[in-house]
C-alpha cells in the first residue's frame, strides 16, 4: 500500500518537473503540435519505406478519454524544436505504461510482447487495439475495446489473410469467421478476450495461458462452472489434468471457435455427429486405441448393433455413445458413478427401454461375433454366422447352378437349327 | 382353342398377393436397417424419422404374414381344396428321383433329355413351399424375440438376443436370394413359362405348360370324370403367342396396345363373371 502510493507520488512528481522543463519550449497546449499534424496530408515515410501519416484527428482526440492531456504527457520522446522543423524523429515509441502501469506489467510478460521483443513490427502494442488518438472508454460504444468491438478489433491482424500465412496461423478459416457463427457470439456476451485473456494474453503452449490445454476446462467454466466440475471427475477429466494430452478437453469435442448449441447439426456435439466423428474421432483410432487398451471394437460394434444401425440411417431416437455413457460425466465402467457400473444399467437401459429387468441389463453389450469369442454368446452368434453362411452358399449356390444348367439346356434344346 | 387349367383360386391367388407385397416391404425395410448407407435406403433414411416409419412398417408387415400364415393353416386344414393341396404337397421318394433326372437331363447325361412326368407339385415347388413354412416360423419366433426384448429378457440372457438377431438376418438373406434366384427363376426365367407364368394373376395354367411341369397331374384331371376342363376362346387368352417361334420363323409379333387392351378386357369380365370357386 505505501509502496503504491510513493509510486503514484513519485509519478506526479515527476510529471510535474517535466512539465516545468518543458514548459518553456511549447508548453502543455496541443493547439501548437495541431498547426501543423491538423493536416490531413502531413505524412513521412517510416523504416520499410511505406508512408506513415502524421494527422491527427483533432476533434477525436478531444471526445476520448485523454483529451484533456497535452501531447507531451504522452510523447515525451518529442522534446525540443528542432521537431517542428522536421529534423528531430520521434526516438521512442509512447510508453503508455508510465500512467497504465498494472496493465503494461501484464502486457509485457503477453506473447503479444514477447514476439515484439523477438523482433517483430507485427504484433500487437497498446494503440493496436486500443487506437491513438481516439481512445475512448472500455465501455462506450465507441471504443475499439468495446466488448461488441472485440472480435473486429482483433480481426484487423488475425483475420488477415496475409498475416496469417505469414505467422503459420493455420491454412483454414480466419478465427474471426469461424467465431462469428458460434453461439458465443449470437449470444453477444463472450468475444476474443473471454478466453484469450486480454493485456496478459499468451501462447497456447505457455502453461500460464487461459487456452494452455490443461487450463481449457477452467476458462471454460469461469462461465460453465457446473459442466467444469463434472468434467473434472470424469475419466477424461481426470487423465487430462494429469497431462495426458490424448485426453479431451472441452474443445475436443465441442470445437474451438466456432462451437454451437447442441441442436445445431454442424455443431460435433450434435445427436447426428456425435457418435459418427465425434467420439470416433478418438475411440476408433488406431494410435489412441494401442496406448489406452480401449479397442476400436467399441465403436465398431455399436454401428453393427441395433442402436447403431438405426442411429446410422437417421434415427436420432436411437441410443448413441452418450445416452449410455453420459456427456460431461463419464466415467469408467469400474466407477460405481458411473452410467454404465454394473450397478446402475439397469436404470440406464430403463431410461429408453421401460420395464426393463434386472436381467436385462446383464450381459455384454459390444459383442464381436466370434466362435473364438470371449464369452459364450459371442461363440454362439459366431457359430450361427459360420452356419448360415454356408448354408446360403451351398443352397444358393447350388439353387443357381441348378437353375443356370436348367436354362442352358432348355435354351439350347431351342436352338433354331 | 387352347384348354387351361385351374392352378390358383382367388383365394390362394390372393393369399399369394399378400405375401408378395408384405415379403418385399420385410425385405425393403429390414435391410434398409442393416445397410442404412446404401443407395437404394435414402428413400428411407432421408425423410425425417424414416428409420422410425421403417421400424414400424416392417413390424406391421411381418404381423401380416403372420397373420397370413395363420389363415392359410386353417385353409389347409379346414377346406376341402386345402386338404388337396396338403396332401399332394408331402415330399414323396418320387420327387428325388425327379430331381436327379432333371440334373441328367441338365447336365447333358440323357440325350436326349428325358419327358419328366411330374405330380401336381413338382419337387421345385415342394422344396420352396416346405422352405416357405420354414422360414417363415424361424422368422416369426426371433422377430418376436427382438420385438418383445423387454418381456424376453426377463427370462432369458442376453447373448440368446444376440443369437436371434443373427439368425433373424441371415435367415432373411437366404429366404431373399431363394425367392430371387429359385422362385424367379421357375415363374419368369424359365424358359417354359417366359416372360412369365399367368398363374398368380388369371389362376389359369395352359395344357402346354401342365404337361412340361405337370404332367401326371394332367393325366388324372383328363382321366377324371365329370369334371371337364374349361376351355376358353383362343383370342382371350393372357399371354397368347407365349410359344416359341417355329421355324422358318413367322414374322414377329410386335407390341401392340390392343393385345394389352385385350388382356385388360378378359380379367375384367373374369371378375364380373366370378361366381365363387375355381
Amino acid at each position: 500500500m505505501r509502496g503504491k502510493i510513493g509510486a503514484t507520488l513519485g509519478k506526479v512528481v515527476a510529471f510535474l518537473l517535466f512539465i516545468g522543463w518543458a514548459g518553456g519550449v511549447w508548453g502543455a497546449d496541443p493547439s501548437l503540435c495541431l498547426s501543423c499534424h491538423q493536416d490531413e496530408a502531413l505524412a513521412k515515410l517510416d523504416a520499410s519505406g511505406r508512408q506513415f501519416s502524421l494527422y491527427v484527428p483533432e476533434a477525436e482526440y478531444k471526445r476520448s478519454v485523454h483529451g484533456k492531456l497535452s501531447c507531451s504527457d504522452c510523447h515525451q520522446g518529442i522534446r525540443d524544436d528542432a521537431h517542428a522543423a522536421g529534423g528531430n524523429p520521434m526516438r521512442d515509441r509512447v510508453n503508455c505504461g508510465v500512467c497504465h502501469e498494472k496493465a503494461d506489467q501484464e502486457y509485457q510478460q503477453s506473447f503479444h510482447a514477447q514476439t515484439i521483443m523477438k523482433g517483430t513490427e507485427k504484433a500487437a502494442h497498446c494503440y493496436d487495439c486500443h487506437g491513438k488518438h481516439a481512445i475512448y472508454a472500455r465501455t462506450d460504444p465507441q471504443s475499439m475495446v468495446y466488448p461488441a468491438n472485440i472480435a473486429r478489433t482483433c480481426n484487423q491482424c488475425h483475420s488477415d489473410k496475409e498475416f496469417v500465412r505469414q505467422h503459420a496461423l493455420g491454412m483454414g478459416p480466419p478465427p474471426g469467421e469461424l467465431f462469428e457463427g458460434s453461439v458465443h457470439a449470437k449470444s453477444g456476451e463472450v468475444t476474443c478476450t473471454s478466453c484469450h485473456g486480454s493485456h496478459d494474453l499468451r501462447s497456447q503452449i505457455d502453461p500460464k495461458s487461459m487456452i494452455f490445454r490443461s487450463n481449457i476446462p477452467q476458462t471454460c467454466g469461469s462461465c460453465h462452472p457446473d459442466i467444469t466440475e463434472q468434467f473434472m471427475e470424469s475419466i477424461h477429466g481426470v487423465l487430462a489434468a494429469r497431462g495426458r494430452s490424448d485426453s479431451p478437453t472441452c474443445t475436443t469435442c465441442h470445437g474451438i471457435h466456432g462451437i454451437k448449441t447442441r441442436v445445431d447439426p454442424d455443431s460435433p456435439v450434435s445427436e447426428r455427429r456425435i457418435a459418427m466423428t465425434t467420439c470416433p474421432q478418438c475411440h476408433a483410432a488406431e494410435r489412441i486405441s494401442e496406448e489406452y487398451g480401449i479397442t476400436r471394437v467399441q465403436v465398431k460394434t455399436y454401428y453393427d448393433s441395433f442402436h447403431g444401425l438405426s442411429y446410422r440411417g437417421g434415427n436420432t431416437y436411437s441410443a448413441n455413445c452418450a445416452s449410455c455413457h453420459g456427456v460431461h460425466d463419464i466415467r469408467s465402467s469400474s466407477d460405481p458413478l458411473s452410467m454404465i457400473h454394473r450397478d446402475n444399467l439397469q436404470k440406464t437401459c430403463g431410461a429408453c427401454h421401460p420395464g426393463a429387468s434386472e436381467n436385462f441389463a446383464r450381459g455384454k453389450i459390444h459383442v464381436v461375433a466370434s466362435i473364438k469369442g470371449e464369452e459364450f454368446g459371442e461363440k454362439v452368434v459366431g457359430w450361427v454366422r459360420v452356419v448360415y453362411l454356408v448354408l446360403i452358399v451351398t443352397v444358393v449356390g447350388g439353387m443357381t447352378f441348378f437353375n443356370f444348367m436348367d436354362w442352358l439346356r432348355k435354351t439350347i434344346e431351342r436352338k433354331p437349327s | 382353342m387352347t384348354r387351361q387349367y385351374v392352378r390358383m383360386t382367388l383365394n390362394e391367388r390372393v393369399q399369394h398377393l399378400t405375401l408378395f407385397i408384405n415379403f418385399t416391404i420385410l425385405v425393403i425395410t429390414g435391410f434398409a436397417l442393416k445397410y442404412p448407407e446404401a443407395f437404394w435406403a435414402s428413400p428411407i433414411t432421408d425423410v425425417p424419422r424414416g428409420m422410425v416409419f421403417r421400424g414400424l412398417l416392417h413390424r406391421l408387415s411381418g404381423v401380416a404374414i403372420i397373420a397370413l400364415g395363420g389363415y392359410h393353416l386353417f385353409y389347409l386344414l379346414l377346406t376341402e381344396r386345402g386338404r388337396g393341396i396338403l396332401w399332394d404337397m408331402i415330399p414323396k421318394w418320387k420327387d428325388g428321383g425327379d430331381l436327379w433326372e432333371t440334373l441328367k437331363n441338365n447336365l447333358f447325361l440323357s440325350r436326349p433329355a428325358k419327358a419328366i412326368q411330374m405330380g401336381r407339385f413338382n419337387f421345385r415347388e415342394k422344396f420352396e413351399y416346405l422352405g416357405l413354412i420354414w422360414g417363415t416360423i424361424v422368422m416369426t419366433v426371433t422377430g418376436l424375440i427382438l420385438w418383445f426384448k423387454t418381456e424376453w429378457l426377463m427370462f432369458f440372457p442376453l447373448w440368446t438376443f444376440d443369437v436371434a438377431q443373427a439368425i433373424h438376418f441371415y435367415e432373411a438373406i437366404l429366404a431373399t436370394l431363394t425367392i430371387l434366384v429359385w422362385h424367379f427363376y421357375s415363374v419368369l426365367f424359365n424358359p417354359d413359362v417366359y416372360p412369365m407364368n399367368w398363374a398368380w394373376i388369371t389362376g389359369m395354367m395352359t395344357e402346354h405348360e401342365m404337361s412340361l411341369e405337370h404332367g401326371l397331374e394332367l393325366e388324372r384331371l383328363k382321366a377324371e370324370k365329370g369334371r371337364e376342363p374349361t376351355e376358353f376362346r383362343e383370342a382371350a387368352v393372357p399371354g397368347r403367342g407365349r410359344a416359341y417361334p417355329v421355324h422358318p420363323q413367322e414374322k414377329r409379333k410386335t407390341f401392340s396396345i390392343r393385345r394389352v387392351y385385350d388382356t385388360v378386357r378378359d380379367l375384367n369380365r373374369r371378375i364380373r363373371d366370378w361366381k365363387g370357386g375355381p
